[in-house]
């Protein structure tokens, strides 16, 4: 049973002072009442939760998007969010889940499925008639923007091009996620690319999904069986001390955290290793920039003498690490480039929230706050005919950001790859064939 | 490499951050949270109450040399004070946050009892329940609360609203002499919202309609008096909120009570810091517990920062402990009776025997030693050993994590703030440029 209140979390809610500085930051309950806030889901309600009671005291729990703002701004330390995931496990727990949140919870096998046959699936998917039928027979929200499946997986890319892959002395493992696997290949060849031209060979070991899709609906049993097979998969190259890096930050935090604490692992060795030795591709890449490993070789983005505005979105999901935002420290380092970081709280989407039909409009009005400051950098520039996109870490946070603004949206990855001239950051593929 | 790093995203940490950052220093501010401005009635009280006097300061530059010796405020003497607020008052005025002296505010200006002498003034402002409370500088909206202005009041409160009880009020401010009744407008009118926290009906009042709408409500229950309402008059449109009152109010004037956390005129200045800082292009991160640091024989080398994963080492030339005090985070008291000062384990002037932490009377005009405890600075806010030398050569100290003040009782917490941050920057701004030495 995961929701024993003598966890860390649960612990920690004795800290709580009641302040509302959590309220103050919390984007949900800013735009709706169906959440009344983050101290009273979390630390006020907790109190009143027990082992065995017939029903959960306050079912507005489920409104929590999970975006952990609230464990960023709590001074005195109240692990909030996983306060309330857990609670969230306990209502399925007592109650049951949808089909649509267990289907949700397992984008790896909606991605495997989808990949069979990539083109159909986008058609079956991607037509009004479908995502009206999706809306009513499941609650998958007809606007919310779903991905679209890519004709070639990563995986299949990497095979493909073996040849002209690096072998070194130096190696990482790298973690790449559901998404990239199906649908964003092009943000693993970037990695790739980028951590080849450092000088690193780049291994990818069989891995499965990292399970959050499936904590953030609360089904915490499939998330443990999820995390320990990516264990057992990873443990060999942690021994011989190989980092694991990932460029879906929500995946790094899975691994490094939320995996750990909400399935109650931490004291279990393999997984205690996993959390060491995972890290967000920019949190590494930093730490070589501050070695002096980084490569300088960096263009600029566009050719035409005129500077290439970049809005840049930490995601929640990044925050969550407290490793700062490493992506701002690199970039900078780009010719040219005129970095404009968002200090906007949240996206909206948080995973899988924003695709269910009744928390839609509720992760577009958090989306807004981004929204509008990623139009007010662009405003009083002249229309260029150059291209223009955002920059974010994380994959359905991207997708969020083209629905709400209508411009495309770039690993920060990319853009690096792009001025390393190893990548097109308009067209998404590696430069120089492949 | 950073020339300072400010642990501590309080009013002490972000103001020092502006400080150093304006005299030429590369800056980053790192904090486990948002800071304690959240908790602030948004005033600046300097100096309210000398230690065991129950009569308010009226002039804290006369009063600050009858502190102890060891107060932080004798350690920086009145012009450093005074330096510190003026540069506070450029700063918000360049935010468009105007704080002025409340004793001279334009509100005040030609009523009986006001005078143009204003340097170290306090004026009596409103608390949440109607007492009065020495302040110093206080934003525009909280101006023509002061007392010293005889013309009656209508506290007006919103049905609905939680924790602010205008009859309350009202009969405080009657007990003391003043003239003042207590009165409603409908909440419900205004919004379908159930849960209405200071904060969320201050972003209510940043809409245009709801703004006409509560100018409107509050001219009907207005008799001509001055009228008090609860601040919430906008978090990002507070300017227009205002103006949108003046107007519907005409001659009269409004102001704002503060309310219980979380307090709109702290976000508000909150907000104006982070602006300006980011303007100086200083990032704040959030979110990063300091947990640990590496020295080299006197020097500090780095700070390290609790993650998801391994700790975050952050390499400055000098650190800034701004954490704050019991309440702030940056002392920790626990349930053995220690009394520790979290990042660097500094040395405090703490009772170390639970016991010895609180007075038997909760309201003990001499206060309690655990609110007093803290880390001994020298001048330069360095802070010292038992034997009164620099632990560190390249840490300073401000705010509420220092020693020899009582900011509770001497309702004192933003003017430590203010200035203990602007002289320790101050001081880390020499040691790095240090001036030009004479050639002969």
């Amino acid at each position: 049973m995961h929701t024993v209140s003598l966890h860390s979390a649960g612990m920690s809610l004795d800290a709580c002072i009641k302040c509302n500085i959590c309220t103050s930051y919390c984007p949900v309950s800013q735009v709706t009442e169906r959440f009344p806030g983050p101290k009273y889901a979390a630390p006020q309600s907790e109190r009143f939760r027990e082992i065995g009671q017939p029903r959960s005291p306050d079912a507005s729990v489920d409104y929590c998007s999970g975006c952990r703002v609230c464990n960023e701004v709590c001074p005195t330390g109240v692990r909030i969010a996983e306060i309330n995931a857990r609670a969230r496990a306990q209502m399925v727990a007592e109650q049951g889940l949808s089909l649509r949140n267990r289907l949700l919870g397992r984008n790896e096998l909606l991605g495997k499925a989808g990949s069979l046959a990539p083109r159909l699936a986008n058609f079956l998917l991607h037509n009004r008639l479908a995502r009206r039928l999706a809306a009513a027979l499941f609650g998958v929200a007809e606007q919310a923007p779903l991905p679209r499946w890519h004709t070639e997986k990563f995986t299949r890319w990497l095979a493909r091009t073996d040849m002209h892959r690096l072998r070194s002395d130096r190696k990482v493992v790298y973690f790449h996620g559901c998404a990239t696997q199906h649908y964003e290949p092009f943000v693993g060849m970037a990695t790739v690319l980028v951590l080849e031209h450092l000088g690193y060979e780049v291994i990818v070991p069989r891995q499965n999904c990292c399970g959050l899709p499936l904590l953030s609906n609360g089904e915490f049993g499939a998330a443990e069986r999820y995390h320990r097979r990516n264990v057992e998969r990873l443990t060999t190259y942690i021994e011989v001390g190989y980092p694991i890096l990932g460029s879906s930050t929500s995946c790094t935090l899975t691994l490094k955290e939320e995996a750990p604490e909400l399935l109650d692992l931490e004291g279990d060795a393999g997984v205690r290793a996993l959390k060491l030795a995972t890290w967000d591709i920019f949190e590494w890449l930093r730490e070589r920039q501050e070695q002096g490993d980084l490569p300088t070789d960096l263009h600029r983005l566009n050719d035409e003498g005129k500077p290439f505005t970049l809005p840049y979105h930490a995601p929640c999901q990044l925050r969550a690490h407290r490793i700062g935002k490493p992506a701002l420290d690199i970039l900078a380092q780009i010719p040219e480039l005129e970095l404009r970081e968002s200090h906007a709280r949240c996206c909206g989407i948080a995973g899988t929230y924003g695709y269910k039909v009744e928390k839609y409009q509720i992760a577009m009005d958090v989306g807004a706050e981004l929204f509008g400051f990623v139009a007010a950098q662009y405003a009083g520039l002249e229309a260029s005919s150059s291209f223009a996109c955002t920059a974010c870490d994380s994959e359905t946070c991207r997708w969020q950001l083209e629905h709400g603004t209508g411009l495309p949206s770039r690993h920060p990855i990319e853009i690096l790859a792009a001025a390393y001239g190893l990548y097109d950051l308009q067209a998404r593929r590696p430069r120089g064939g492949n | 490499m950073l020339d300072l790093l400010v642990i501590g995203a309080g009013l002490t940490g972000l103001f020092a951050a502006y400080a150093a950052a304006r005299a030429g220093l590369r800056v980053r501010v790192i904090a486990k949270g948002m800071g304690a401005t959240h908790w602030h009635a948004g005033t600046i009280d300097l100096l309210g109450y000398l230690p065991g006097e129950q009569k308010p300061v009226a002039d804290w530059v006369e009063a600050v040399p009858e502190l102890p010796a060891a107060h932080p405020y004798r350690n920086l003497g009145v012009d450093a004070i005074r330096t510190a607020m003026v540069e506070f008052q450029r700063l918000v005025a360049g935010a468009g946050l105007p704080y002025e002296s409340a004793a001279a505010g334009p509100w005040f200006a030609g009523v009986a009892g006001g005078s143009g002498e204003q340097d170290g003034r306090n004026s009596m402002l409103i608390s949440p329940v109607g007492a009065p409370r020495p302040v110093y500088l206080a934003p525009a909206a909280q101006q023509p609360a002061n007392l010293a202005d005889t013309r009656p009041m209508v506290i007006v409160g919103l049905t609905g609203m939680p924790d602010f009880y205008p009859t309350l009020i009202a009969e405080n401010l009657c007990r003391q002499g003043h003239r003042a009744r207590g009165a409603t407008v409908p909440l419900d009118k205004l919004t379908a919202r159930r849960d209405n926290s200071p904060l969320q009906l201050a972003r209510l009042f940043d809409e245009p309609a709801a703004q006409a709408r509560l100018a409107e409500m509050v001219a009907d229950v207005a008799a001509g008096e001055r009228v008090g309402l609860p601040a919430v008059l906008g978090l990002h449109r507070h300017a227009r909120t205002c103006a949108h009152l003046q107007e519907a109010t005409g001659a009269r004037a409004f102001f704002e009570i503060p309310t219980l956390p979380p307090s709109v005129p702290g976000l508000r200045l909150d907000t104006a810091l982070r602006e300006s800082l980011a303007g100086q292009g200083v990032r704040v991160e959030t979110g990063m517990e300091a947990c640990g640091f590496g020295t080299d024989g006197r020097r500090i080398e780095w700070v390290e920062s609790e993650t998801g994963s391994r700790p975050l080492r952050h390499s400055a030339r000098n650190f800034l402990l701004a954490t704050g005090g019991i309440l702030g985070g940056g002392i920790h008291g626990d349930r053995c009776g220690r009394v520790r000062e979290v990042v660097f384990d500094l040395p405090l002037t703490a009772p170390q025997a639970r016991s010895q932490w609180l007075r038997p009377l909760f309201l003990d005009s001499r206060g309690h030693p655990v609110f007093q405890c803290g880390v001994a600075v020298d001048a330069r806010c360095q802070p010292l050993d038992e034997s009164g030398a620099p632990v560190y050569d390249n840490l300073w100290a401000a705010g509420a994590v220092l020693a020899h003040t009582d900011p509770i009782r001497e309702r004192s917490r933003e003017g430590i703030a203010i200035a203990t941050g602007y002289a320790a920057a101050a001081a880390v701004a020499r040691d790095v440029s240090p001036p030009p030495a004479a050639d002969n």
